[in-house]
């Protein structure tokens, strides 16, 4: 059996990836995919964690809950992409600079 | 039926939610302007059940055993219900003006406010980390939806892509801190978190890494600086009244969140104290976000955005009172819960007075646009400034005494250095808030220059009446919700 100390190291690189990619990239829609990365890390830590607790299922439960809210998410956030796409022809968040100080 | 009863804030509210889209559905075109009067009646019919359950109590009712550890219904989670659903009525009757006014009127928008509010009742009743993270995501979706409203407008796309990127990554960060506190304890009830957590004494780093995590997401979502960058954005972009409800409701939601999550999770004596916990770090974030937002604030040409940087440095304010929470939480908490209702009232009035004073095609925006104003339209002027002076935090309104009762639970804390720097600061506003009312008043427009000119909308009248009673009833006879502020407070013990 694969030690569970094995699945939180994938889960925190999962989550870093995910962080310097939301960080670094420029382009919207990689952008949403790093913030998925960062989600499906937290899916994987909660699911991995179970293990140490086999006489309850929270963790895993918690995995289908944040599915269900994260596509919810991701459908909002992907229309909001799209709208301003419609408007400025671009997903690429440096060229949405209309707001400043 | 004691269940339901305790529950009916949420449930009203909920409820009348999913009506009012059937309603919306089934409605003529053109016959829509009922629909606010709707939400409207929606959100008094919650703040009345608030009232109602709190004037029953919750402490003797057994049924909130059930809930338990999902829900907890107590005053806290009462105080802030009230508090939420008169941010809600007064941000859908701006709607009710503003949205007609400038061709919006669609009638999603109602139905997005209702069920946000959804979001930061849960918020204020989650006893599980599971129930945050779903409060928090309704929440957060029904204002990213309410602020990319204006489809034609790519302020409004920006905005809302803005607020959505850093707020998804915001929950991001906080839920990987819960998944790590559910490593650390095995427990996702923030109850069970915070017995383990006092139990387990020394700190380890995988503790320190989810406590870091924990205390980025939520300063994220109550706006502090330097987790700020989306909020004047998504504030701006948004149409007005979505900016009321993010300014009223949001950062109220956020705030019930921030304290439940740190008072129930890390609410212990280690991580309370000054040399191993989160206090001091922050203290320090609100002396940041004051300072820099006021500064900041000052120096914008657009009021609409200067009320965004006046919203940051009232987290600021708020954020005193979370640390003085370290000596004695039920006085930190009750000056927080006060200040957030004195503080709704103020910048819903300060929004909404901002929609009076334009038109369709005559918005007011800048400070040169206000020029005069008080002159031309002394009723509009009058109610700007009144809300402006609460927000400024002099007397006789409502926001004297949430600054009051703030720097005084800071002072008895013994936290004198930070109860000046919030003073120094709350100075540094009150120039920029007076400066709106030199242009109203002392100011004429310059020749040929567009000039704003008021609606007319029953519906705004009636929100600015709304605030403007209240922010002058809390400004001289604050007992009563002042009573019930330490009452709700006293959830927290000590």
């Amino acid at each position: 059996m694969i030690p569970v100390e094995y699945y939180v190291a994938l889960s925190a690189i999962l989550f870093t990836i995910g962080g310097i990619g939301f960080l670094v990239r420029r382009n919207v829609l990689v952008t949403l995919m790093s913030i998925e990365i960062m989600l499906n890390a937290v899916n994987v830590a909660f699911v991995a964690f179970n293990r140490n607790r086999t006489d309850a299922h929270t963790g895993q439960i918690f995995g289908f809950f944040l599915i269900a809210a994260e596509a919810a998410e991701v459908a909002v956030g992907l229309a909001i992409v799209l709208s301003l796409f419609r408007v400025r022809r671009t997903v690429r968040s440096d060229e949405a600079d209309l707001l400043k100080n | 039926m004691a269940l339901a009863f305790i529950l009916s804030p949420l449930l009203v509210i909920a409820a009348g939610g999913m009506l009012l889209m059937l309603a919306e559905a089934f409605a003529k075109p053109g016959r829509r302007g009922g629909l606010a009067l709707g939400a409207t009646m929606i959100f008094a019919a919650g703040f009345a059940f608030s009232i109602g359950v709190w004037m029953y109590g919750v402490e003797d009712v057994p049924e909130r055993a059930m809930l338990a550890p999902w829900l907890q219904i107590d005053r806290f989670t009462i105080f802030f219900d009230a508090v939420l659903c008169l941010g809600g009525a007064l941000a859908a009757l701006l709607a009710g003006g503003y949205l007609p006014e400038h061709e919006l009127e669609r009638g999603e928008f109602y139905v997005l406010l209702l069920f946000a509010t959804v979001g930061a009742m849960m918020l204020a009743a989650a006893g599980d980390v599971l129930i945050v993270f779903l409060g928090l995501e309704t929440m957060s979706i029904g204002a990213y939806a309410i602020t990319a409203f204006r489809r034609t407008s790519p302020r409004s796309a920006e905005g809302a892509l803005k607020y959505f990127l850093l707020g998804a990554f915001a929950a991001a960060l906080l839920l990987y801190g819960f998944a790590l506190l559910y490593g650390a304890t095995g427990h996702t009830d923030l109850a069970g978190i915070g017995e383990a957590v006092k139990k387990g004494g020394e700190k380890t780093p995988m503790m320190m890494i989810a406590l870091v995590l924990v205390l980025v997401g939520l300063l994220f979502k109550v706006s502090a600086v330097p987790f700020h960058m989306w909020t004047p954005d998504a504030y701006e972009g948004a149409p007005t009244p979505a900016t009321t409800y993010m300014a009223a409701v949001v950062k109220a939601g956020g705030f019930a969140m921030l304290l439940r999550v740190l008072l129930t999770c890390f609410g212990d004596k280690a991580s309370m104290s000054w040399a191993a916990g989160w206090p001091p770090a922050l203290a320090w974030i609100a002396v940041i976000t004051m300072t820099v937002a006021n500064l900041v604030a000052g120096q914008q040409e657009s009021v609409k955005r200067m009320l965004a940087y006046s919203s940051i440095a009232h987290a600021g304010y708020l954020l005193v009172g979370v640390v003085a929470c370290m000596h004695s939480p039920s006085q930190g908490v009750s000056s927080v819960l006060f200040y957030l209702l004195t503080y709704t009232v103020s910048t819903a009035g300060a929004f909404g007075a901002l929609i009076y004073c334009g038109s369709r095609g005559k918005e007011a925006v800048t400070y040169e646009d206000l020029a005069g104003i008080g002159r031309r339209h002394p009723p509009a002027a009058l109610a700007f400034s009144l809300f402006l002076i609460s927000l400024a935090g002099l007397p006789p309104t409502a926001g004297f005494f949430g600054k009051w009762f703030v720097f005084r639970a800071a002072i008895d804390s013994g936290f004198y250095a930070l109860t000046v720097v919030a003073f120094l600061n709350s100075v540094i506003g009150v120039y920029y808030y007076l400066r709106v009312m030199v242009f109203m008043y002392m100011r004429e427009p310059a020749a040929g220059a567009p000039v704003a000119t008021p609606m007319r909308s029953g519906y705004v009248t009636a929100a600015l009446l709304l605030s403007a009673i209240l922010v002058i009833l809390l400004g001289i006879v604050p007992n009563q919700s002042l009573d019930m502020a330490i009452k709700a407070a006293s959830v927290f013990g000590g």
